[in-house]
């Protein structure tokens, strides 16, 4: 077996290291001939259909998947080169919603309670060594997000991670924008409660659309052209849905707040990441306004402290925080790592923890959780998060079950290019 | 015991996921008791062997066995000795979310802030609460600043915000005296009442543009969160309550925020020698929710009391008022020694021949509250807020035995009692 996979991941790596040293394009990347990578299984995570393939085949041209299915009733185009994993399985690279390891850390500007104007772009690093690891992790594209230092930290941006430019890696921007409630923001300046934090919020909500309407106005012919604010200027991409509020939000009154304000009151579509402690309680309302669920680092509320203040309530038993919202009905749960709080290439073990505190994995929640549903929560799940005919090629070559930590990656492509090869490069993790 | 065999019926039904018994969407539920104290402020006071019927988490009707015939298919819970009443109501609470967050003294008036921002159901503190026959409170905001934001009135037995929430905004707080003069650099009370009287004027100001634009007569407003509560008060639907004790205060109160600015006003935190105001109270339609020192005694500071120990709730009784009620301010009493309070009234003078120490944790808050369509009596159509108590609910010696919020089993005394 071991045999089967070096020589089919060593013949990738023989054209690869062929390509660049004749400038041609490789098999599968933009401009190459086409691929076709045959394994032992895929996990397509598609949005809907068919979760397995066995015995499957992968088709691959100019850096976009073309086909999925069974070996058995996929033909292989002529002039396609044929790559045969052995028993490894494929599945799509894995999304992290909530990071920081995308350059500097030079992320937490803590200028006014509220910053929305502040762009964490100008901190992207691409292809640094922490990214390096999370492609070893099977991380192809992240949340790169300001700090938890205030309220609205700033704005987020959607990057891959192993491309070189930044222009190569940039899948959007703005990426999100990023709310903080309860435990950091809270250590502002001479300390912030709850209610004034909820204020604030409310109060750049009600500033920032209403400046985003006048524009909207401005742009049907109905006003004036009003006066640029970079302050409020990310509020028209909320508003024109472009991009979303991802809200670092954990106990259970903050989750609430992210829910019945920010979608609720209005109308921004919010995800709420970071999701750990007892936030979990609000799943049934998260689940009716259609608020997203990315949970980690901690995977589980533990018993309470007795601290009225304090997050938990679940009496004595540790109660997994996925497993809390599975059962109120919410199905949009992802996972995250708050990298470097966690390391970015151990994105898989948050699903795992999920699975071993109660998530019912029968239809793949925790593969689905690391894929499809942030891909989704994000808005760019016509891009990436499955493996379906249209979208990039961002692919990983694992052992095994991705949840388990005996599995490793062997392999990793994005949009087609082969970023990260075992044989290649070594093993990084 | 019949009660203690009676309640794993309920029980039952809640384990099975079907609805219980008195529920929403639930078969009826008939509950049979000793007595009833109905708290009705023009019905009979209360009823000998009572049936009280519930059906979709309303009460449906109340009425003595003979009298009352129990519909087909309901199931019928007959708690023996036992009595049944209304769940109670605090009007001042701090422990139905996070402590640490009520009090962000960002400003001396801070109308936009809103307590609803830190409810978290279930708690420690909140679930004692309803151990105690607590079903509904009014969390609101402290008391560090001259207004310190927006109340929220909560069902405290349930699991979720969204089941809880009464009505939000449930006040708006104001805090004279005291707590509030440690801002900044010290506050006394001439600016203390000037930052009142310039919010509220702001927020009126702000109210009648929005009314203006509501009627066609002018361009709509930019919206402000810090003075979006005076629309409510202006609409009624909303109340001013008031964290007021001295008499200096509690009469500005009454002539500031009732007479003034025309506010639906209540005296709460009531106290001291406040109660020399009532015939002022009473001109202006002011009630006054007592506690959590229901006397004024020889020597204290706000009060002259010539070496007596006076009922404040009785001072106010005895000037003519007929909206007297009781509070907590838990967690500094706390919320599950509510009847408590009531009592102490009592002991101390309060009038009680017509039940209205028990009017006085149940009908008057609701009332006061604007809740009384909702909850405060056994009366058809409110919420079957009902707790069982072993006796009379104000005799220390009654224990709570059940509690039911909208007819849902939230509390069921265990074996070993946590209160």
């Amino acid at each position: 077996m071991r045999g089967a996979i070096a020589t089919g991941l060593t013949a990738l790596l023989g054209g690869a290291l062929m390509a660049s040293a004749g400038a041609a394009q490789e098999a599968g990347e933009p401009g190459g001939p086409g691929l076709a990578i045959r394994a032992r299984k895929a996990l397509t995570a598609a949005r809907e259909g068919e979760q397995v393939v066995d015995n499957a085949v992968l088709l691959i041209a100019d850096g976009k998947i073309e086909a999925v299915g069974p070996a058995l009733t996929t033909e292989v185009p002529e002039g396609y080169q044929v790559r045969d994993v052995g028993d490894h399985w494929l599945m799509p690279g894995m999304i992290d919603l909530h990071s920081h390891e995308g350059g500097t850390y030079d992320l937490n500007d803590t200028v006014y309670l509220i910053n929305p104007e502040l762009r964490i772009h100008g901190s992207v690093k691409p292809h640094n060594r922490k990214f390096k690891r999370a492609l070893a992790g099977g991380v192809t594209t992240v949340l790169f997000i300001p700090g938890s230092g205030s309220n609205s930290g700033g704005q987020g941006v959607l990057l891959k991670t192993g491309l070189d430019s930044y222009e190569e890696a940039l899948v959007r921007n703005p990426g999100s924008l990023k709310v903080a409630q309860w435990g950091n923001p809270e250590g502002w300046t001479i300390g912030v409660g709850k209610t004034f934090e909820n204020y604030s919020l409310r109060n750049m909500f009600q500033r920032g659309l209403a400046y985003a309407r006048r524009w909207e106005a401005h742009e049907r012919g109905e006003g004036p052209e009003p006066e640029r604010d970079i302050q409020w200027d990310l509020f028209r991409d909320l508003l024109a849905k472009r991009t979303q509020v991802a809200t670092h939000t954990q106990v259970y009154q903050v989750v609430l707040e992210t829910i019945v304000m920010i979608k609720g009151e209005f109308g921004v579509d919010v995800y709420i990441d970071h999701g750990s402690l007892g936030g979990w309680q609000a799943g049934a309302l998260a689940r009716e306004l259609g608020v997203p669920a990315i949970l980690g680092p901690r995977q589980a509320d533990w018993p309470s402290r007795g601290i009225i203040g304090w997050a938990g309530v679940a009496p004595g038993r540790v109660q997994g925080s996925a497993a809390g919202y599975q059962t109120l009905g919410l199905e949009q749960i992802g996972f995250n790592t708050d990298a470097p709080v966690m390391p970015q290439e151990e994105l898989f073990l948050q699903a795992g923890s999920a699975v071993r505190y109660g998530l019912d994995d029968e239809h793949l929640a925790s593969v689905r959780g690391l894929t499809i549903i942030p891909a989704v929560t994000a808005g760019i799940d016509h891009l990436v998060g499955s493996l379906e005919p249209g979208k990039e090629a961002d692919v990983l070559v694992i052992s095994g079950e991705p949840a388990d930590p005996r599995s490793s990656i062997e392999a990793v492509l994005i949009e087609g290019h082969l970023v990260y090869d075992t044989e290649r490069d070594r093993r990084r993790f | 015991m019949m009660l203690r065999s009676a309640i794993p019926l309920l029980m039952l039904a809640l384990a099975a996921d079907a609805q219980s018994a008195g529920e929403a969407g639930g078969p009826g539920l008939a509950l049979r008791a000793a007595k009833a104290l109905t708290a009705s402020m023009s019905g009979e006071a209360f009823i000998d062997h009572a049936v009280l019927l519930v059906k979709d988490g309303r009460i449906e009707a109340l009425g003595s066995i003979d009298s009352t015939p129990v519909p087909e298919g309901y199931e019928v819970l007959d708690v023996g000795d036992a009595w049944i009443s209304p769940g109670m109501i605090d009007l001042h609470t701090h422990v139905a979310g996070a402590l640490g967050d009520l009090n962000d003294a960002v400003f001396q008036a801070n109308p936009g802030l809103r307590a609803s921002a830190t409810v978290l159901p279930k708690n420690v503190l909140i679930s004692r609460t309803v151990q105690g026959g607590i079903t509904t409170v009014l969390l609101i905001p402290g008391s560090a600043t001259n207004m310190g934001g927006q109340g929220v009135l909560l069902k405290t037995g349930f699991e979720r915000y969204e089941d809880m929430c009464l009505r939000d905004p449930g006040s708006l707080k104001v805090a004279q005296g005291d707590n509030p003069t440690r801002w900044g650099y010290r506050m006394g009370r001439g600016l203390m009442n000037h930052h009142i009287r310039a919010t509220s004027r702001k927020g009126i100001a702000y109210a009648r543009a929005w009314e203006d634009f509501e009627a066609g007569r002018g361009p709509r407003p930019e919206k402000r969160l810090q003075l979006e509560i005076f629309r409510a008060l202006r609409s009624g639907a909303t109340q001013v309550a008031t964290h007021t004790q001295a008499y200096t205060l509690v009469m500005n109160s009454i002539l500031m925020l009732s007479g003034e600015l025309g506010f639906d006003t209540y005296i709460d935190h009531g106290e001291w020698a406040g109660y020399k105001t009532a015939a002022l109270a009473i001109e202006h339609g002011v009630a006054a929710i007592c506690g959590p020192r229901e006397l004024d005694a020889p020597h204290s500071r706000a009060g002259d009391t010539d070496g007596k120990i006076l009922g404040v709730a009785a001072g106010y009784q005895e000037r003519g008022m007929e909206l007297v009620g009781f509070n907590t301010d838990s967690p500094v009493v706390p919320g599950e020694t509510l009847p408590l309070q009531a009592a102490t009234a009592v002991r101390f003078g309060f009038e009680d021949t017509d039940l209205e120490s028990i009017k006085g944790v149940t009908i008057v808050p609701a009332m006061v509250a604007g809740i009384d369509d909702r909850v405060g009596s056994l009366e058809p159509g409110k919420d079957a807020d009902v707790i069982v108590t072993s006796g009379d609910p104000l005799d220390p010696r009654s224990g709570v035995e059940i509690v039911l919020i909208e007819g849902r089993l939230v509390y069921a005394a265990p074996e070993v009692r946590t209160w």
